[in-house]
């Protein structure tokens, strides 16, 4: 996986005990255009806080383009941004 | 000190601006570690702020020093990567790291923003021997925090802290007492805890260049060439200090300055920074519940020649129009009207504020100066530090309030273990 740290549009729940949970993406392909990618399944969370800045990543799963995919979302908590982190 | 010794800890995070900056970026996405390049963090040139504040070790083989100019700095290595200082970060990380220290002992205390003393004593019964234990604690921050740091281990603050300074990065070294002959003694004496660019060339003259030179001195000679300073350093040479560990020292002097983007030439203009720089002290006073009795207005030529003024005032005060007027008055005496690129402001000699003496001579009106200070920082803390200004700032593209106050907080530097 290639570290891409690219801010995404993100749809996500946020269960009133526990932590947020991705649902779909939007994130601007190379060529420009918007593509939306569904999270297929959540594999495993872990939690950092590298600089004293807590951040989730989520290790997901997705089909894109008919391939099945790994990759890492990444949740700020300073800022309440997310990130496509790995792929 | 009788009964068992005690078991200090200092830790000292490795160039510590320029590895929070570094895990800053790598978290969001860096692929450059700038650790591993010749890097400084730097403050901005075009506001005359431009020293170097921290280095990497790549940069330090290019003779690079903290305190020199970014000009100086990008002759010695034209490819230095420059980063502008972000005192946010280091705050958050200060904290991060102090709350990962805190599950070790109950007993810490920040001595600066990137520097901590942790009392180690009975908790090997918790965490072992204290080395392995330091071991832990500084590959926890690495693991967990993203930076190195080095932890001195010893029976005091002063050669916990000397330890802590013995060769980077990453490193764990102890130096109890009877290890002092052969670890301390053969440094030079400049590497000394209080010997700086003014005592060691006194030290000097008199035939002494190592820590062990001085510590074989006799004090006699000491007192009687650097009065009771002479003493001091003469016991640390001899690794003898017994300070607690504990919460920073109460305050002794509040104080801002400034270094002003242009050169001030004009009277009225260093009264305008004067007033700004005296609203923000006289707020931190306030805020810190303090009065002071003593006004110090510190100025810097053009030319670097610094030189300060004091006054002592007849009451206690902690208005802002009694400490401008003072600071004012102090100004005007001193200036020569030569171009300035940095003005101080300072309050010292500093007394309980629950109580104030007035004078006979004190302006009738203090009741309403102090409800209107008392107003004006309630608006600035609720609102924002701009809501409010004096109208002289309107148009002038001098800021109402000059100075960081978080420096301040977190001293950079302490001559008090």
């Amino acid at each position: 996986m290639k570290v891409l740290m690219k801010p995404v549009d993100m749809i996500a729940t946020y269960p009133r005990d526990g932590l947020p949970i991705p649902h779909k993406y939007r994130i601007a392909d190379t060529d420009g255009t918007a593509r939306v990618i569904k999270v297929d399944r959540i594999l495993y969370r872990t939690e950092e806080k590298l600089a004293g800045n807590r951040m989730l990543i989520y290790r997901c799963q997705s089909t894109i383009a008919g391939t099945q995919r790994v990759y890492e979302l990444k949740y700020e908590l300073n800022t309440c941004r997310w990130f496509l982190y790995k792929m | 000190m009788t009964g068992e010794r005690k078991i200090i800890f200092h830790i000292d995070v490795n160039s510590a601006y320029l590895s929070w900056e570094a895990v800053d970026q790598l978290q969001h996405g860096a692929s450059l570690d700038i650790r591993t390049i010749p890097a400084v963090i730097g403050g901005n040139p075009e506001k005359r702020h431009g020293i170097v504040l921290a280095k990497s070790i790549p940069a330090k083989k290019y003779q690079i020093k903290t305190g020199e100019t970014l000009y100086a700095a990008r002759l010695k290595c034209p490819g230095l990567a420059i980063f502008p200082p972000r005192y946010d970060l280091y705050v958050r990380c200060s904290e991060a790291m102090l709350d990962l220290l805190r599950e070790y002992s109950p007993s810490l205390q920040r001595y600066s923003i990137d520097e901590v003393f942790l009392d180690y004593t009975h908790m090997e019964k918790h965490f072992g021997d204290p080395r392995e234990a330091a071991h832990q604690i500084k590959d926890r921050i690495y693991r967990e925090l993203g930076f190195t740091v080095n932890i001195g281990i010893s029976s005091n603050k002063l050669l916990a802290k000397m330890a802590s300074d013995f060769s980077k990065p990453n490193k764990v070294h102890t130096l109890f007492p009877e290890e002092i002959p052969e670890k301390l003694w053969p440094l030079p004496v400049e590497d000394l805890f209080m010997v700086g660019r003014a005592t060691a060339p006194k030290l000097h003259r008199l035939g002494i260049y190592t820590i062990g030179d001085l510590a074989r001195a006799d004090p006699a000679l000491l007192k009687k060439r650097l009065k009771s300073h002479g003493l001091l350093i003469w016991n640390y040479a001899n690794g003898r200090e017994d300070s607690p560990v504990g919460d920073f020292p109460g305050i002794k002097s509040v104080g801002n300055s400034s270094t002003i983007a242009f050169d001030v030439e004009d009277r009225k203009t260093a009264h305008m920074f004067l007033l700004s720089l005296s609203e923000m002290v006289a707020m931190r006073l306030r805020n810190a519940g303090y009065l002071a009795r003593l006004v110090v207005v510190s100025l810097k030529s053009q030319d670097f020649f610094s030189y300060s003024h004091q006054r002592q005032l007849y009451t206690a005060t902690d208005s802002t129009n009694r400490i401008y007027a003072a600071a004012v008055s102090i100004f005007d005496e001193m200036w020569q009207g030569e171009p300035l690129r940095a003005i101080g402001v300072r309050a010292g000699a500093l007394v309980d504020g629950s109580l104030q003496q007035l004078s006979l001579f004190d302006p009738g009106d203090w009741l309403k100066q102090r409800a209107m200070d008392a107003a004006v920082d309630k608006i600035r803390t609720k609102y924002g530090s701009n809501m409010i200004m004096r109208a002289v700032f309107l148009h002038s593209g001098i800021k109402p309030l000059t100075g960081g106050v978080w420096e301040e907080d977190y001293p950079m530097m302490s001559s008090l273990l």
